[in-house]
């Protein structure tokens, strides 16, 4: 865990030089599950800072909705500070406009893991330095493994470290093993059509169509979504099978080349929905196709973002 | 079949018995629509009541909320005009006489005809909102109406002569003695014979008097927002003025949710409230 | 009356009820409970991981998406019949079966009823379970409600361990458990007690006594802003609310269907329109209309508080937003000065 106390101190000296206008973290939610994303503009506020394993928002979503010219600060961890040079890239903020604290990232912790254990009703949580985390909850205290509780999304993270901070504050993680990640595309691979088809019905079918994932996904920052298109209507309304289909395949497709593997379209999901087997699949093939991975830097374009007039393919031009 | 009769959803099967062009440069189209059944027409005139609107439906399209635009006594069609602006309305543009659309409707309240009795009126329009004040003024120009109400001041705005809707009546009321008339273009034209100027402006320049009359003023927000003080400062009290409010809308009968003012829903309590109502609604439009 | 159900003829009980009626009851999908209709073999989920449902039972008389008319091949409409085979929900706790009563002001109205919304309810019989150790994010006792409240039950159980005393509310629930014997008066006493001390352990969330008051005239304080930073506006709270009913009403043209889907005011696209004017342009103006609705605009209308404090917003708010946080911070907005 990153010192909190040399991270606000960070923080605070950026805002009382004048470095940033606003610093973008979290702090204490209303329930002891779920801290808050927060925005501080004063040194006074930076009191409230909070950073542990379970913040589980990717922050530079709200990169996007402040003015270009406005000079932010932004806690980041791996994944984050990856998807802000794909924002950058992106033209949806200049580089030199921001500041990032970077924080090396030993995984969020999935409260739903938590409470599947625990029982629901948690009064506090407490991460040890031993890598447990004990819980307190009203059906007792309990001492978790913290690497059971991880995100799926965090327990096969390759890049745990900020590639491009500004600041690190903390020691730095060695990296994660790349095999892992792409277990999970692997073994879904291995199914048949059949079954893969199955399994997209049944994790798909349960959406809602809340559009959590999409407002939690930095790169979803579009004015206008493609399912909110009128004229011609790309997909079917709603949540029948069509419906289903046509949101969580173009959803991802969309991500071609520029997710970054965060899994904070899985965490906002109110239905448990299983998604990133879709993006992390999308994210191998790029991998290998074009030796592409969404984020590594401020200037390398994804591959489809690119075309040139002498492209082979001339689909487009 | 009684499920049937009360199913808000079901259209109300009708066809285009007209369909022309409103506007010099075709944004706005009017639609005159027949009854297929006679029974529909019959129920449709018991309950119509001037400042309604109804619902048109284009299949695959969807449905959009439009302001009747005639009065029961011109006969059993239903006059609808239409500016293009989203999908349904391009569609609707695009109908043929003979065409079959389904309508919902009347749908709201429509103006309070009954307290106004015995008062003098000034009507006060702007673009293609004028089209239920039209509906009005037909409505007062019957011989068994006219009686009932006292001095008739219509006021009508648009960006251009060439976007002024219903031209020949309009042309006509400058000749009727039982009503005075006031037409205004945004910027002047050339053998343009009235006002030039917005809507608010002409109201002051034509100071109706407040004395036992009520004010209902229909148009874009700009100029109803401008429109509304004008009125006030030149007398009339929150409770005689009168607007025509407009919102998304999609049921049309206050379930969906969407065009709330507050806890009112402008399809079910509106869409005509009086300024006084609105003063106690909160700015949410 | 009061009744005792043995645990033990719970489902035998539940076989009983499957041969007059589709019986929902909560059962486990994924990681959380959902009403499903009871098949051969079925096992209950009542505490396993909620209390309540993730999805609220309103579901089930307004699905996410349903058709309302098909499209007929001569340029008309036709309508969708209406269900009306027989359903009864067991287990449905008071918050939810509360807010149907709220959401039938809206559905069924003298001038306009919605069909499909009427005949799903008149058909269903709602059995609820009383909460004995009602939830940490629920605040159901500050908002009118409570843990045994019996506001739409046609009966309600409370839980006393191997029997769930039976108190029947309705002339239909007490069909439903005609063959039951009746509770000792000492039964009937165990579970007043219990049930006054669950709706007793729950602390009082925020005060609600002048809280439409101070929302009504803060309209435009930037408290709404303050609240509504780091919102998503995303569909969750509202989409899990057992009061929120918006739907949006679209033509799919292929299927030849107007179908209605659930919508909601956090979305952008809810107000927008075809003139590209939207009157809630941001999340500010579109978190006041969702508590405006229901701490104020709900009140105005049936004199009650839109929500029965079920705790699925403050649960499942992928940013960790509390709308009881928000309301208690309500209470510290400026009161309207009297004008002179």
């Amino acid at each position: 865990m990153p010192d909190l106390d040399a991270l606000k101190a960070e923080a605070k000296r950026l805002l009382d030089e004048g470095v940033v206008e606003m610093i973008i973290g979290f702090k204490a939610g209303d329930t002891p599950l779920h801290p808050q994303p927060a925005f501080f503009k004063t040194v006074e506020e930076i009191d409230r800072l909070v950073y542990n394993a379970l913040c589980q928002n990717n922050l530079a979503t709200y990169l996007t909705r402040f003015p270009k010219t406005q000079k932010i600060g932004m806690l980041v961890r791996g994944c984050e500070n990856r998807s802000v040079n794909a924002l950058v890239i992106e033209g949806q903020h200049p580089r030199d406009g921001l500041y990032l604290i970077g924080v090396p990232c030993e995984g969020i912790i999935d409260w739903r893991k938590i409470i599947e254990k625990t029982g629901e009703e948690v009064i506090s949580v407490f991460e040890q330095s031993d890598n447990t985390v004990l819980v307190e909850a009203k059906s007792g205290y309990f001492t978790l493994e913290k690497d059971t509780l991880l995100h799926e999304s965090c327990a096969r993270c390759i890049h745990p470290n900020p590639i491009s901070a500004d600041i690190v504050i903390g020691e730095l993680l060695p990296e994660g093993d790349p095999t892992l990640a792409r277990e999970q595309v692997a073994a879904f691979a291995d199914l048949s059509l059949q079954e893969r088809h199955a399994w997209f019905r049944q994790e798909a079918e349960r959406c809602i169509r809340c559009y959590a994932c999409r407002e939690a996904c930095p790169m979803c920052y579009c004015e206008e979504c493609f399912v909110d298109h009128v004229s011609p209507r790309w997909t079917e309304s709603g949540t029948t099978p069509a419906g289903m289909q046509g949101w969580h395949i173009v959803r991802a497709f969309h991500q071609t080349g520029r997710c970054t593997s965060c899994g904070a379209c899985e965490r906002a999901c109110p239905m448990d929905i299983k998604m990133t087997y879709l993006t992390e699949k999308l994210n191998q093939d790029m991998r290998q196709k074009y030796n592409f991975e969404a984020g590594m830097d401020t200037k390398t374009p994804p591959p489809f973002s690119t075309i040139t007039l002498d492209d082979k393919s001339r689909f487009i031009v | 079949m009684s499920n049937e009769a009360h199913n808000p959803y079901l259209p109300i099967p009708m066809h285009v018995l007209h369909a022309y062009y409103e506007s010099n440069d075709r944004s706005l189209k009017t639609l005159e629509l027949s009854f297929d059944d006679p029974q529909d027409a019959r129920e449709f005139f018991a309950a119509y009541n001037p400042g309604q609107f109804c619902l048109l439906s284009v299949i695959g399209k969807g449905e959009s909320a439009l302001g009747v635009a005639s009065a029961a006594w011109e006969g059993d069609f239903v006059r609808f005009t239409i500016q293009k602006m989203g999908s349904v309305t391009t569609a609707l543009h695009e109908l043929k006489p003979g065409d079959p659309i389904g309508i919902r409707g009347p749908l709201g309240n429509g103006f309070p005809l009954e307290a106004w009795k015995g008062k003098n009126l000034v009507i006060i329009g702007g673009g293609c909102a004028f089209s239920t004040l039209y509906a009005l003024t037909k409505h007062l120009h019957h011989p068994s109406n006219r009686g009932d109400y006292g001095k008739m001041t219509v006021i009508y705005g648009t960006r251009t002569s060439g976007l002024c809707m219903y031209k020949q009546d309009i042309a006509a009321w400058h000749q009727r003695d039982d009503m005075e008339v006031h037409q205004a273009i945004d910027v002047p034209e050339q053998d343009w014979l009235h006002h030039v100027g917005y809507v608010p402006d002409v109201v002051k320049e034509v100071k109706p008097s407040p004395v036992n009359s009520v004010a209902v003023v229909c148009g874009p927000p700009i100029m109803t927002k401008y429109t509304l003080p004008a009125l006030v400062e030149l007398g009339f009290t929150p409770e005689t003025i009168f607007t025509s409010l407009e919102k998304r809308m999609k049921c049309g009968v206050g379930k969906c949710g969407r065009c709330n003012l507050g806890p009112k829903y402008i399809c079910k309590d509106g869409p005509v409230f009086s300024l006084a109502d609105l003063n106690d609604l909160p700015a949410d439009l | 009356m009061n009744l005792i159900l043995k645990k033990d003829d719970l489902n035998h009980q539940l076989n009983a009820w499957r041969q007059d009626y589709e019986v929902y009851a909560p059962q486990s999908l994924q990681n959380y409970t959902h009403f499903l209709p009871l098949q051969d073999g079925f096992e209950l989920a009542f505490d396993v991981k909620a209390h309540n449902t993730r999805i609220p039972p309103k579901a089930l008389f307004l699905p996410t998406s349903e058709a309302l008319l098909k499209f007929t091949r001569f340029g008309g409409y036709e309508q969708i019949p209406s269900e009306t085979s027989p359903r009864l929900i067991f287990g449905i706790r008071p918050c939810d079966a509360h807010a149907m009563t709220m959401l039938d002001t809206v559905f069924e109205q003298e001038r306009y009823t919605d069909p499909h919304w009427q005949a799903r309810r008149d058909a269903t019989l709602l059995v609820g379970l009383g909460c004995h150790e009602p939830c940490q994010t629920g605040f159901c006792t500050t908002v009118g409600s409570g843990p045994f409240n019996h506001a739409g039950l046609d009966a309600i159980l409370t839980d006393l361990g191997d029997i769930f005393l039976v108190e029947t509310l309705t002339e239909k629930g007490e069909g439903l458990f005609s063959q039951l014997e009746t509770a000792t008066e000492e039964q009937s006493a165990q579970a007043s007690v219990l049930q006054q001390a669950a709706a007793a352990s729950m602390p009082i969330a925020f005060e609600t006594e002048g809280l439409k008051e101070k929302l009504d005239q803060n309209f435009d304080n930037p408290y709404w802003e303050e609240i509504s930073r780091s919102c998503l506006s995303c569909g969750v709270c509202t989409f899990l609310c057992p009061t929120c009913f918006c739907f949006d009403i679209v033509d799919e043209a292929q299927r030849g269907e107007r179908v209605r889907n659930w919508d909601t005011c956090m979305f952008r696209t809810y107000s927008l329109e075809a003139s590209g004017h939207n009157p809630r342009p941001s999340r500010v103006e579109r978190t006041r209309q969702r508590l405006s609705h229901k701490y104020t605009y709900w009140v105005d209308q049936i004199n009650q508080i839109g929500c029965t404090g079920c705790g699925r917003c403050v649960r499942y708010c992928p940013v960790g937003l509390d709308i009881r946080a928000m309301l208690r911070k309500a209470h510290q907005l400026p009161s309207e000065v009297a004008h002179v």
